[in-house]
C-alpha cells in the first residue's frame, strides 16, 4: 500500500468526472434537444428522412453506442496515466469477494 | 394443424431444447469453480448476454408496433430504451460494482444500515419486477393465441405455465452463454424479416437501416393523400411535453430497473462494468435500430398492399388474426372495399404479422415466433428470480426469520414465483393497455422509487437513512398515484401515465435532499464509503487518505 498524493486522487476524481458530465450533456442535447426543438429541426433532411425523425431513431442511438465506447476508452487512458492496472482491480475485487 | 403452426412450434422447441441444453451443460461445468466462471466472461460477451437478457416482449414484440402506430411520437421508446444504458453506465453500474452490493434492496438496507429501508426498497422491486412481468405475459398471449388460432387471452394462460415451468427449474438465470444464445437467436429473428422486407419494398435493397428513410417519406406522402398527419410529423399523436416525460421516464426507469442493475454482478472490476454497458448497448442498439425500420416496412406494406383490397378477397392471415382479437376489419363505408382507416391493427400484433403479410415463408415465421418467444420467457425468467430474491432472501431471512433453513428460504421463493406468476397472469388476461404502454409503467415506478436514492446513495456523502426512506415512499406513492390519475384522466401539462417518471423523480429527489439535509449526518464509516467509490478498487479511502495497493505491505 502507498499513500497517494491528495491532489492526485483529486484530479483523478477530477478528469474522470468531467467525462461523465460531458459525455451525459451530448446525450441530452441528441435526444431531449432535438425532440424540444422538433418543429424547427423538421426543415432539414437527412437520408431521406426530416432530421428530427432521424435523430429519434437512429442519430440519437448511435451516439449514444459512441459515447459509451468513448468514454470507456478515455477512463482507461486515464486509469493508466494513475498507474491502476486491471487485474490489481479484479484481485483486489475477489478478495473483497471471498473476505465477506 | 397447418403447416405454420408446425414449423413456429418446432422452432420454438428446437430453440429451447438449446438454451436449456447450454444451461445444463454450463451449469455441470460450473459447479467446481463457481466465481471463475462467471467472472472470466470478457466484456464483449456480458455485453452480449446483458442484452439477451434485457430485451423482453415490449422490445421485440411492442416496440416496433407502437412506432408504427405512433410514428415520431413513438419514437421516446427508442431514445428512452437505449439512453438508460448511459445514466446507467456513468452513474450507478460501476460504483455499485464497487461497492459489491448487487440487489437494490442490499445496497439500500446496506448504505443506509437500516431494515426499513431494506423493507421497503424490497417491495418496491416485488411491485416493480410484477408490472413488468404483466407486459410479458401478455406478449406470450400474443404469440401463442397466433400459434393455435385462440383469442390472445387463452394463450396468455398458456405462457404462464410455461413460464412458472421455466422460473422454478432455476438456475436458468444467471447462466451467461444461455442468454448469449438467446440473444442470437432474438437479433437474428428480428434483422431476417426487415431484410426480407427492405428486398421487397424498395426494389432489391437489402439494408433496411439505409433504405427506410425514403419509405418513411413515401408513407408521409399517402398519408398526405388520404388527409392525415403525417407518419413523422412530430407531437401528433400527444403533446410535446408527454413525448419528453415518457423519454425521461423511459431512460431514468432503465438504470434503475432492478432486475438490470443485478446482471452486472458478472462483471469483474469497474473497468469491466464501463466496458460491458458499451457493449450491451452496441448489442441491444442493433434492435432498437432495427425497429422504426420494422414499422415503416410494416405500415407501407399495410397501407399498399393490404388497404384497397376487395372486402371478400382479403388474405387468408386476416382470419387468423381476427381469431386472437387483435385484428379488426370493418368496412364502414359499405363499398366493398378494405381501406386504410377501416382497419385496425393492434400494435402487439405488427411484428408477427407483417412477415406473414409480406409472405416471408414458412421459416422466417416460425423464427419471428421463436424469437418472440425468446424475449417474453428470458426477461419473465429474470423478473420472477428477482422476485424470489427479494421475497425469501431480504423480506423472509432478513427481516421476518434469520433463523430460516435454507429449504424454507427456497420454498419461499417457489412460492413467491408460484402466486405473483398466477396473478399477473390473471391481470394479464384482459391486458390493462398496450405491452409497451404496461412495461413503461414498471419504468415510471423503477426510476421514481429508486434512482434518486441510488444516485444521491453513491454520489452525495450527505444523503443519510431518513432521506432514502422518505424519498422512496414518496417517490413511489407519487408515480404510482399519477399513473391511477392519469388513467382516469387526470393529467398535469399533458403529461400522460407513461410518463409519470417526470412526477415522481423530481419529488423523490426534493424529498431526499430535503429530510437529509435537516436530520443529522451519517455515521462517519458510510461517508468514507461514498467517498471510495470515487476511486477504481485498487485504490482506497481510509481516513482522510487514499492509498493505492501496489503489492507492498504497509
Amino acid at each position: 500500500m502507498r499513500k497517494v498524493d491528495k491532489k492526485t486522487a483529486e484530479a483523478y476524481f477530477r478528469m474522470r468526472t468531467r467525462l461523465i458530465i460531458i459525455f451525459l450533456s451530448i446525450g441530452f442535447v441528441v435526444s431531449f434537444g432535438v425532440a424540444a426543438f422538433a418543429e424547427f429541426f423538421s426543415q432539414f433532411k437527412f437520408l431521406g428522412v426530416e432530421f428530427h425523425y432521424y435523430m429519434g431513431s437512429q442519430g440519437a442511438v448511435i451516439v449514444f453506442i459512441l459515447c459509451l465506447f468513448l468514454n470507456a476508452i478515455f477512463s482507461d487512458r486515464i486509469d493508466k496515466k494513475y498507474g491502476i492496472d486491471d487485474t490489481a482491480n479484479a484481485a483486489v475485487s475477489d478478495q473483497k469477494h471471498t473476505q465477506e | 394443424m397447418d403447416s405454420q403452426m408446425l414449423v413456429s412450434l418446432g422452432l420454438i422447441l428446437v430453440t429451447f431444447a438449446l438454451y436449456i441444453g447450454i444451461s445444463i451443460y454450463n451449469r455441470a461445468r460450473a459447479t467446481s469453480d463457481f466465481y471463475v466462471a462467471s467472472r472470466g466472461i470478457p466484456p464483449m460477451w456480458n455485453g452480449m448476454a446483458i442484452g439477451g437478457d434485457w430485451m423482453s416482449a415490449a422490445s421485440f414484440i411492442g416496440m416496433a408496433g407502437t412506432v408504427m402506430a405512433l410514428g415520431y411520437d413513438g419514437l421516446p421508446y427508442i431514445m428512452g430504451w437505449t439512453g438508460g444504458f448511459l445514466l446507467l453506465t456513468f452513474l450507478l453500474a460501476p460504483q455499485l460494482r464497487k461497492y459489491g452490493r448487487f440487489t437494490v434492496p442490499e445496497f439500500i438496507g446496506d448504505r443506509f444500515e437500516s431494515n426499513t429501508a431494506r423493507l421497503i426498497a424490497a417491495i418496491a422491486t416485488v411491485i416493480i419486477s410484477f408490472t413488468y412481468i404483466i407486459g410479458q405475459l401478455s406478449g406470450s398471449g400474443v404469440v401463442i393465441g397466433r400459434l393455435f388460432n385462440i383469442p390472445a387471452a387463452y394463450g396468455t394462460m398458456i405462457g404462464v405455465v410455461i413460464i412458472a415451468i421455466y422460473a422454478t427449474l432455476g438456475g436458468m438465470k444467471g447462466v451467461t452463454w444461455t442468454q448469449v444464445a438467446q440473444y442470437m437467436i432474438l437479433i437474428v429473428a428480428y434483422i431476417i424479416p426487415i431484410i426480407f422486407m427492405s428486398f421487397q419494398v424498395t426494389g432489391g435493397n437489402p439494408l433496411p437501416w439505409l433504405t427506410y428513410g425514403e419509405i418513411v417519406d413515401k408513407i408521409g406522402q399517402i398519408d398526405r393523400e388520404l388527409g392525415l398527419s403525417e407518419y413523422f410529423a412530430p407531437f401528433t399523436e400527444s403533446d410535446k411535453s408527454q413525448f419528453l416525460a415518457l423519454m425521461f421516464t423511459l431512460m431514468v426507469g432503465t438504470s434503475a430497473l432492478p432486475h438490470v442493475i443485478v446482471r452486472f454482478f458478472t462483471v469483474s472490476t469497474m473497468k469491466a462494468a464501463r466496458w460491458s454497458g458499451a457493449f450491451a448497448l452496441l448489442f441491444i442498439g442493433i434492435l432498437y435500430l432495427s425497429a422504426p425500420a420494422y414499422a415503416a416496412f410494416s405500415r407501407f406494406i399495410l397501407m399498399t398492399q393490404v388497404a384497397g383490397s376487395p372486402m371478400d378477397e382479403l388474405p387468408a392471415w386476416t382470419q387468423s388474426w381476427m381469431d386472437t382479437g387483435l385484428l379488426k376489419t370493418a368496412d364502414q363505408n359499405g363499398d366493398g372495399i378494405l381501406q386504410w382507416t377501416e382497419l385496425s391493427v393492434g400494435e402487439d400484433i405488427v411484428v408477427m404479422a407483417t412477415p406473414e403479410i409480406a409472405q416471408l415463408g414458412l421459416f422466417v415465421i416460425g423464427l419471428v415466433a421463436a424469437g418472440a418467444m425468446a424475449a417474453a420467457l428470458s426477461t419473465a425468467g429474470g423478473l420472477l428470480i428477482t422476485i424470489s430474491s427479494s421475497f425469501a432472501h431480504d423480506i423472509y431471512y432478513r427481516l421476518i426469520k434469520p433463523d430460516a433453513s435454507d429449504a424454507k428460504r427456497l420454498l419461499a421463493g417457489r412460492i413467491a414465483i408460484v402466486l405473483s406468476t398466477v396473478i399477473a397472469g390473471l391481470v394479464a388476461l384482459d391486458p390493462p393497455g398496450v405491452i409497451t404502454q404496461i412495461v413503461a409503467w414498471a419504468f415510471a415506478l423503477a426510476g421514481g422509487t429508486f434512482f434518486p436514492v441510488l444516485f444521491l446513495g453513491i454520489w452525495w456523502k450527505r444523503m443519510n437513512t431518513q432521506g432514502a426512506i422518505a424519498g422512496m415512499l414518496a417517490g413511489l406513492g407519487c408515480t404510482l398515484a399519477y399513473i391511477f390519475l392519469a388513467m382516469s384522466g387526470i393529467t398535469l401539462l399533458g403529461i400522460q401515465d407513461t410518463g409519470a417518471g417526470l412526477i415522481g423523480v423530481p419529488i423523490n429527489f426534493l424529498v431526499c435532499i430535503l429530510v437529509s439535509k435537516n436530520t443529522p449526518a451519517p455515521p462517519q464509516h458510510l461517508q468514507d464509503d461514498v467517498i471510495d467509490l470515487r476511486y477504481p478498487e485498487q485504490m482506497t479511502y481510509k481516513d482522510g487518505e487514499v492509498w493505492i495497493n501496489d503489492g507492498t505491505q504497509n
